[in-house]
């Protein structure tokens, strides 16, 4: 565990906005367990004011998410205000028969993930646009 | 017999019976020969004036009489004068004679008999006779039928003593001959008439021959005797079957004649019928010793000896009754000559018998023939001759007798006797000194014929003859008929002259009574010959058919004559048509030619009416032999205008040809000609009859014929078919059943007869409503006495109609009609011209000048005539006339000429359109029609006018852009463009309004024009005319099909939104927990320290955990909403996704999916979600079907190829359908409220509408469970894109 804990003070954190919590659980324990440091926070709203002020490796955001802010908007907003983290968001739905969420994802041109989502899609999704953890 | 006061000539039994001027005219011969004359005369087809001409003229003639008149019976029993021949002839036509009046020939009429009376000059009781000059009298009257139709008189005018009762007698067989013929002919002529000629043949053939008259026979035979032998009172018994009954009485005195007769003392007549039984129980003569008391009749008669004589014929016994004289007994000879004489009796009555059987009717024919068998024997005459002999000899007192007849020119001996023993014989007389003698009619005698010079000895000595007494037998006319002779006295004393005064005496009686049965054989012959020739008459006239006639004629001819064979050929258009020969010869053709040719040639060469000769000579010696004919006669058979009509020809007769067989052969040649005639004039009248008949039951004109009781004869078949029976079912029916089929009240008999009487000429049917014109002719029937009104109905209801239809056309039509002289004046005008010409009534304008006063100048009138000249006519022509007042008037003229044949005009005849508004008023009607026109063409609905059966009249221009023809529209039902499921509901809609509702907004799928449904919003008017009866009804539709689609796809989409946000929102609670329990499952599998046997659990969590990911994913494909896509799609693929999404419910229910997919089908163009969203609907309807009953549910999907058609079904065995035919409406469900929108199948109907394809369902067959049916166009090059479908499934 020390190693890690080395590597995760020179690489900063996966911002994972995520209210479920075993979505939470599952996420952040994946990103840990393959090197990754996780931030998590419930609101989307939240998230955007971390963002605003700190550092971090990638954004993994449910689409939906509680606070007037969901995914595609963090998204755009990750677009207009950290343009660097633009194509390290990953987004996970599990509303892909929505027809306007499919659109507005395609629109946004984020890369998202359909829950049920293997570890492995996740792992291979995080890992090719944030990098591999050190 | 005889009138009292006359005296009657003398008869003389030993004397010839007339003097000799007139004996060889009126000899029995002659008599003969007269009567075949007539007869002759009569088969000639002569007309009855002609005949009784020839029977005056002739009979004048042969009676060497004055005058002979012919009367005619006439209603009331008047005599009329009709004919006559002789003295004062002209004045006896039309001479009158009642039957009470005193006159010879009106007593011959009321007691039925000939009457003659003598000495008229002395007797003042006929004025009549005396009128004419008559000295003697004699009326035969004419029975016809046991009627007398008619009398012959005879006169004489110079000579007192002329009648006597041969003549008599032979004047009633001419009187019954002319009579019959007269009788024949008048039937003859109603014959041709009618059509029944064979029936009224037999009826001829009855009428024969007169009544019988026996008791003339009788009457006079007891007159004579008794004035012979001087007594007062003789009468004559005879006896059939029964009791002797009185039959003839010759008294002194009337009075005594009518109290024997009268019988008031029953004694008189049962004691001479006593007597008459002695005589005939004695056999021969007897005597009887009577008194007064006996007899009964008083001092009217002498006491004494009575003679009693008995005769017999086959059929009756007979007894002459000679009462006592007043003085002196009888002697033997005179007692013999009663015997004699009741044989001549006998004959009398026989032949009185054989007449009556022979006239009495043709029924009896062959009682006839019998009876003339019996004469032909001759019985009673050999019965006669030979008691005759026997007696003789006793009389004369000679052992032997004989009589001899003369045949072929020798005697031979027929009657002997020899010692009191009769025999028959035939031997000849050896000719010698007594048949010389004889031959000059002179007795011959000799006591001792051995003694004479140039005797005959050895016929002497044959005979062992030595004493001869012969007498010649001689007839009426002096000729010899035989001898009779007696040989050797019994006292052996030499002959007498009173023995040859005797022989003389009794020849005579034997000569009368040979001439008698020569005549009697005579008659019987004539009236065999006429029975056949009547028979031949009957039977060949019932044959129309030429060769049946033929045939039977030659038979009946060959048997006639006596002939072997015989031929008779018709000669018809110039030749030998038919043919035939007796025996049949039909095998040999060439025979028949050749015998055709022979005759032809016989034809040319002998004109004769009858050649009699060899075959050979006559025919060729060639046919002759081939017909093996020897001996030929050849009868020409006339035609009836005197030409050819044939040849009979016989052959095989045994005689030669005698001038009666000549007569015989005419008068069948004259039957042949009058049947051969017959024949055609039947057929013709038959054609003509049947021509008549066939187009009296053609007109259609009602005609009926009634006699004077007003009973239908006759009526034509469209009168009987207008009263619906058959026409035979209204003969006899009174005209009044006319009437009471028409249910009038009637007081008339016939109503057409009323209709006539009341002078019109017109019959009101009165339940028909119909108007006849009838037409009325009276005619006298065929049968002659009864009017027969023959009534012709013509239907002219529809005539009147038309008239009447016309005047009120001319009478109330707007238009100016007018009829017009070319010279310029109206003859007809109606009163709307009257109007429009301004004037007050026609009469006002018939007056006026059409040239100067209604036009405005006559050139103009002028113009239009000479337009008509070269036209014909003036077609809407216009012209400015001038009202009365002078104001003008535009009319348009439409008009044309009348002219008669020679092309003449004669007038005009037209009419006038007032025009003078009719700009403005065509303006107003163009601009709102054209206003009309714009909105209905212009609308965006549809219109459609429909007539009140249902049958489109109208459809707007919309109809024609939306698709639609003319012919499917106009003319046929409305109901056809309502959409399958919605007939009833356009039906109701129509009959609503028929029944003059307004049904608006009636939402309903019409029939696009191009042959798919579409939703139309539509309202229906009823349009009435100005009766306000509603004569057709407007439909508007409003296509909303668009709109429907929209509220459809709204349902839709909320209902999707709803479903979707909710699984959706399922979707994303579940994926949340699934997406932890996989992570972290793979999270553990990943976990090098997680022992194996966890793996393995691990294993079957992420197996389990993606399971529910599938259905998830399931679930939200399903949800997801997609926009209608056109691609090739796999329906296996989709029915396995659909059958998946409910494996769940399937199996946890226990309803077995059996799937019978075929693996070949073809792909379809559609959208995969909408397929899969019909196939889900109908899944779950049979689901819930089949979970409802409690048997093992199953549900069977089957599918496959149907032709260009893919098909898939869903069979289940659930319920069934309550309603088939309504299921796929919308929001039609038959589940709980609550548990189904109703939506569904209606929405599945839509998709496969939209797909092109068809749903349908049925109950099964088996009862168990409904089909479901979808199908679909199979999609084109399937192969091909079948590989890029795959693609596209989700």
């Amino acid at each position: 565990m020390t190693t890690p804990a080395i590597q995760r003070s020179v690489m900063p954190p996966v911002l994972l906005i995520e209210d479920e919590p075993s979505i939470m659980a599952l996420v952040s324990a994946t990103l840990e367990r393959n090197g990754y440091e996780v931030v998590c926070i419930e609101s989307g709203a939240d998230a955007l004011r971390m963002l605003e002020k700190g550092q971090f490796l990638g954004v993994v955001s449910d689409m939906r998410t509680p606070g007037g802010v969901d995914g595609a908007q963090v998204h755009t907003w990750i677009a207009q205000h950290r343009p660097d983290l633009v194509d390290k968001v990953v987004i996970i739905t599990g509303d892909y028969a929505n027809e306007e969420t499919v659109s507005t994802l395609r629109k946004i041109g984020a890369f998202y993930l359909e829950k049920p989502f293997r570890v492995q899609d996740l792992i291979s999704a995080v890992e090719k646009t944030m990098g591999k953890a050190r | 017999v005889l009138a009292s006061g006359a005296t009657l000539k003398e008869f003389a039994s030993n004397s010839t019976p007339s003097p000799e001027g007139r004996t060889a005219p009126n000899s029995d011969d002659a008599f003969q020969k007269l009567l075949l004359r007539v007869a002759a005369k009569a088969a000639g087809r002569a007309d009855p004036t002609s005949l009784i001409q020839l029977f005056c003229a002739a009979t004048r003639e042969f009676f060497q009489v004055s005058g002979v008149y012919f009367w005619r019976r006439h209603a009331g029993d008047e005599l009329v004068g009709e004919q006559a021949d002789g003295k004062l002839a002209e004045r006896f036509i039309g001479l009158r004679l009642l039957p009470q009046q005193s006159a010879v020939t009106a007593e011959a009429v009321r007691s039925r008999r000939t009457i003659f009376v003598n000495q008229l000059q002395s007797s003042p009781t006929f004025p009549a006779a005396h009128q004419f000059e008559a000295r003697s009298l004699m009326a035969a009257p004419l029975v016809v039928f046991d009627e007398v139709i008619g009398a012959a008189t005879f006169l004489h005018d110079s000579d007192e003593e002329f009648f006597n009762e041969d003549l008599a007698a032979k004047a009633t067989i001419l009187a019954g001959q002319l009579g019959s013929l007269l009788e024949a002919t008048r039937l003859g002529e109603a014959s041709r008439e009618e059509h029944r000629r064979a029936e009224i043949l037999a009826e001829v053939t009855h009428a024969l021959h007169g009544t019988p008259d026996v008791a003339a026979v009788l009457e006079a035979l007891a007159d004579r005797l008794r004035i012979l032998l001087r007594t007062r009172l003789v009468s004559i018994l005879l006896r059939r079957e029964g009791p002797f009954e009185l039959r003839a009485v010759s008294a002194e005195t009337p009075q005594l004649a009518n109290s024997f007769r009268a019988g008031h003392d029953r004694q008189t007549i049962r004691f001479a019928a006593d007597l008459a039984q002695r005589a005939v129980s004695a056999g021969e003569t007897i005597t009887i010793s009577i008194s007064s008391d006996q007899h009964s009749l008083g001092s009217m008669v002498s006491a004494g000896m009575l003679i009693a004589a008995p005769f017999r014929t086959t059929r009756t016994q007979g007894a002459i009754l000679v009462y006592p004289r007043h003085e002196g007994t009888f002697t033997p000879e005179e007692k013999a000559l009663v015997a004699a004489i009741a044989g001549l009796g006998a004959v009398a009555v026989a032949h009185a018998e054989l007449c009556a059987t022979a006239q009495a009717q043709a029924k009896e024919l062959q009682q006839l023939l019998e009876i003339s068998s019996e004469l032909r024997s001759s019985g009673d005459l050999e019965h006669f001759l030979q008691a005759f002999v026997v007696r003789a000899a006793d009389f004369l007192g000679f052992g032997r007798c004989f009589i001899a007849l003369l045949e072929d020119g020798q005697f031979h001996v027929r009657y002997a006797v020899a010692r009191g023993e009769a025999r028959r014989l035939d031997t000849v007389y050896p000719e010698g000194i007594a048949t010389r003698a004889l031959r000059a009619k002179e007795a011959f005698w000799s006591d001792d014929l051995t003694q004479l010079a140039g005797a005959n000895l050895e016929a002497i000595a044959q005979y062992h003859a030595r004493q001869l007494l012969t007498v010649p037998l001689l007839g009426a006319d002096e000729a010899v008929l035989g001898m009779f002779g007696v040989l050797d006295r019994l006292d052996g004393t030499g002959i007498s002259q009173q023995d040859i005064r005797r022989a003389r005496a009794l020849a005579a009686q034997v000569s009368v009574v040979l001439e008698v049965a020569h005549n009697l054989h005579q008659s019987e012959r004539h009236r065999r010959r006429a029975e056949a020739l009547m028979q031949l008459a009957r039977e060949i006239d019932g044959l129309l058919r030429l060769p049946d006639f033929a045939r039977k004629f030659v038979e009946r001819a060959i048997q006639l004559a006596g002939a072997r064979a015989g031929a008779v050929a018709l000669f018809q258009d110039g030749r030998f048509q038919t043919v035939v020969l007796h025996p049949q010869r039909t095998e040999d053709r060439a025979l028949h030619h050749r015998f055709v040719q022979a005759l032809s040639g016989f034809v040319a060469k002998r004109p004769e009416a009858i050649v009699s000769g060899s075959a050979a000579e006559l025919l060729g010696p060639e046919v002759a032999s081939s017909l093996n004919w020897a001996d030929c006669v050849v009868v020409r058979l006339p035609g009836s205008n005197g030409e050819l009509a044939g040849l009979l020809c016989l052959s095989g007769r045994t005689q030669p040809l005698s001038p009666e067989d000549r007569e015989l052969f005419e008068a069948v040649a004259g039957h042949a000609a009058m049947a051969l005639e017959n024949a055609r004039l039947f057929t013709r009248i038959e054609q003509a009859n049947r021509h008549w008949l066939e187009i009296f039951d053609a007109i259609t004109d009602f005609i009926v014929v009634h006699d004077e009781t007003d009973k239908v004869l006759r009526v034509n078949r469209s009168l009987a078919a207008m009263i619906g029976v058959a026409p035979s079912e209204l003969i006899g029916v009174n005209m009044r059943a006319l009437l009471t089929l028409t249910n009038e009240g009637t007081l008339y008999s016939c109503p057409f007869c009323r209709a006539m009487g009341e002078d019109s000429d017109e019959f009101v049917h009165p339940a028909l409503d119909r108007t006849y014109l009838v037409s009325t002719s009276r005619v006298h029937g065929a049968s002659g006495e009864n009017l027969q009104t023959i009534h012709v109905l013509k239907d002219i209801t529809d005539r009147r109609e038309a008239e009447r239809r016309y005047r009120e056309l001319f009478d109330n039509i707007q238009e100016g009609l007018f009829f017009s002289t070319p010279e310029g004046r109206f003859i007809e005008v109606n009163d709307a011209l009257v109007a429009m010409l301004g004037y007050a009534s026609r009469e006002e304008l018939l007056q006026v000048d059409i040239p100067t006063q209604v036009y405005f100048s006559p050139e103009q009138r002028q113009h239009h005539s000479e337009i008509l000249a070269k036209d014909g006519h003036l077609r809407n022509f216009e012209a400015t006339l001038r009202r009365k007042n002078g104001t003008p008037i535009y009319v348009l003229i439409n008009a044309f000429g009348m002219y008669d044949s020679q092309g003449n005009l004669l007038q005009i005849r037209g009419l006038m359109l007032d025009v003078t508004g009719l700009h403005t008023y065509q303006s107003e009607l163009q601009r709102e029609r054209d206003f009309s026109g714009k909105i209905l063409s212009n609308t965006q609905s549809l219109i459609l006018v429909s007539d009140t059966a249902g049958l489109i009249s109208y459809a707007n221009r919309r109809w024609y852009e939306a698709g639609f023809e003319q012919r499917e529209l106009l003319g046929r039902p409305l109901l056809e463009l309502a959409a399958p499921g919605f007939v009833r509901a356009l039906s109701d809609a129509l009959q609503s309004t028929l029944s003059g509702g307004q049904v608006d907004n009636l939402e309903l799928q019409i029939m696009r024009g191009n042959g798919h449904a579409g939703q139309f919003s539509v309202n229906l008017s009823p349009m009435r005319d100005e009766q306000d009866n509603i004569n057709s009804i407007v439909v508007v539709m409003t296509d909303i099909t668009d709109s429907a689609d929209l509220r459809d796809k709204l349902v839709h989409a909320e209902k999707m939104a709803a479903v979707g946000q909710l699984v959706s929102g399922v979707a994303h609670e579940v994926n949340n927990p699934l997406t932890a329990i996989l992570g972290f499952a793979d999270l553990l599998m990943e976990n090098p320290e997680v022992p194996e046997t966890a793996r393995k659990d691990l294993r079957v969590i992420l197996l389990e955990a993606q399971r529910t990911k599938q259905i998830v994913q399931n679930l939200l494909s399903f949800a997801r909403q997609m926009p209608p896509q056109r691609k090739p799609v796999q329906l296996n693929l989709i029915l396995r996704r659909t059958i998946q999404l409910r494996s769940y419910d399937f199996n946890s229910h226990g309803v077995d999916v059996i799937e019978h997919l075929d693996e070949g089908l073809p792909d379809v163009i559609g959208d995969a979600h909408q397929l899969q969203q019909v196939f889900l609907n109908i899944l779950n309807n049979a689901y819930d079907a089949v979970h409802e009953v409690g048997r093992p549910a199953r549900i069977e999907i089957t599918s496959m190829r149907a032709g260009e058609a893919v098909e898939v079904s869903f069979r289940d065995n659930g319920p069934g359908i309550s309603h088939p035919g309504r299921i796929f409406e919308p929001f039609f469900t038959t589940k709980e409220v609550g548990k189904g929108t109703g939506l569904g199948l209606s929405i599945c109907y839509g998709i496969v509408n939209e797909h092109g394809g068809e749903i349908r369902c049925h109950n099964n067959t088996d009862g168990q469970g409904a089909t479901f049916i979808v199908r679909f166009p199979a999609a084109p090059n399937t192969a091909s894109l079948s590989v890029a479908a795959g693609v596209n499934q989700p």
